[in-house]
């Protein structure tokens, strides 16, 4: 049977600038704790973690299969994943409360069928990756991309003249703020404005 | 350009994990060929996230894990050993490529990995061929590969039909279909699908068989099953 439901209407997170900082906030304290389960095996910070997500897992738990046990065996192999696969998070992915979320949902996934299970049956983790170490191998595909366009441009960048040249590589290659490029080259705050102006727009005309 | 995407049901569902393995299998197909989607993808998986943390602040009850509950867990959970990761692994000989008809086809990730569960070619009808994928499930999961100028009489669907082009292009009455369209059938769709100068490999899960509906072919139906299995 395909299903088709159409449950579209998932809560919204309200925007609320407050709301979105401690929401940050908290990502990257609990993507700290995964840190160091993966890099120590730290104990303290995956109790921590536990506590925070138990609760929240098992609620999801119970309303997916209105059943209690079930709910707590969700909880238990979520948390056994995290425990042993937390070196296979990724924040420039995503959030850990989303990393969890979607083992969590392959986990059900899996839980649902193991009544009919059959022993070749396709897995969930095979169907939405992510405990699979292959998962990687897009993030290859983009940094080939990357490099394309880091030699096309370049190339476009040799072609501006050397004052405007030198100045946008201290500001964009070394990071350098334009008051420092212009106390390191001696020249007024002024001309190091004009010639990054006059050099993004050199560019801009070069790449479009 | 992709133009024809899942809608945002689908969509749902399959980030929810509602899907069967069939059509959750074309989905995640068309999302590894689709930027757009994935992008869309992650967004609900970022709304469903906020849902299950909303659950325990919005008061839904939840004393069924007390602090000795929590202990016993993680006690469980450290005493437990790790997976055996080679197994997960090692699991990287699949290439993705596949040859037909003098041609060599590059699956789509998620396709690529299922590669050991794609069986023999065989013939249909006129210059098309079908390879099932054996999911495990009750499901029908085929890929199709119709050489060019090839048609299959007009029908409609008895169930639903998710359909991927992975490479090439068809067309019938409703448009011009190219590598990496969806497309959603069911009883409401009655079309001729054909291809002209090129040919098309397509991905193609269905939950109940295929009704021919014009003239002749009607003589088809009896063996619809043929276009079922």
């Amino acid at each position: 049977m395909m299903q088709l439901q159409t449950n579209r209407q998932a809560p919204r997170a309200a925007v609320n600038p407050a709301n979105d900082a401690a929401k940050k906030a908290e990502a990257q304290h609990l993507a700290g704790l995964l840190a160091s389960i993966a890099e120590t095996r730290c104990r303290r910070a995956f109790s921590e973690l536990f506590r925070h997500f138990a609760p929240k897992l098992l609620a999801y738990g119970s309303r997916q299969f209105g059943n209690e046990q079930t709910a707590s065996d969700l909880v238990q192999e979520t948390m056994t994943n995290v425990w042993h696969k937390a070196h296979l998070f990724n924040a420039d992915k995503g959030a850990p409360a989303t990393w969890i979320f979607t083992i969590a949902r392959n986990i059900r996934f899996d839980l649902l069928r193991k009544n009919k299970h059959r022993r070749d049956e396709i897995s969930a983790d095979e169907l939405w990756p992510i405990l699979s170490e292959q998962n990687d191998s897009l993030e290859d595909d983009y940094a080939l991309d990357h490099d394309v366009l880091m030699q096309e441009i370049s190339a476009y960048y040799a072609q501006l003249p050397d004052a405007q040249r030198i100045v946008i590589e201290k500001i964009y290659v070394e990071g350098k703020s334009q008051q420092e490029v212009s106390d390191a080259l001696g020249i007024p705050l002024g001309t190091v404005k004009s010639r990054t102006r006059l050099a993004l727009l050199k560019l801009k005309e070069l790449i479009a | 350009m992709i133009k024809a995407h899942p809608s945002d049901a689908l969509l749902h569902s399959y980030v929810a994990g509602d899907l069967n393995s069939a059509s959750g299998l074309v989905v995640s197909t068309h999302l590894d060929m689709c930027p757009h989607c994935k992008r869309m993808a992650n967004v609900i998986e970022e709304e469903l996230t906020a849902a299950m943390a909303a659950e325990t602040e919005n008061g839904a009850p939840t004393d069924g894990l007390g602090d000795d509950d929590m202990q016993l867990m993680l006690d469980a959970i450290f005493s437990s050993a790790a997976p055996d990761e080679g197994l997960v692994t090692t699991k990287t000989t699949n290439d993705g490529l596949i040859y037909l008809d003098g041609k060599r086809f590059q699956l789509p990730r998620s396709l690529a990995r299922q590669q050991e569960r794609i069986g023999p070619w065989n013939k249909m009808m006129g210059n098309m061929w079908r390879a099932p994928i054996n999911l495990g499930t009750d499901e029908v999961a085929n890929l199709i590969y119709m050489g060019s100028g090839t048609s299959v009489p007009e029908h409609t669907h008895k169930g639903t039909e998710l359909q991927l082009v992975i490479n090439g292009s068809f067309s019938d009455e409703y448009g011009h279909y190219h590598d990496g369209d969806l497309l959603f059938l069911d009883g409401t769709h009655q079309h001729t699908p054909h291809t002209s100068d090129e040919d098309c490999l397509i991905l193609a899960v269905m939950d109940g068989p295929l009704h021919f509906t014009s003239g002749i072919s009607r003589l088809l139906n009896p063996f619809s099953s043929l276009f079922f299995r």
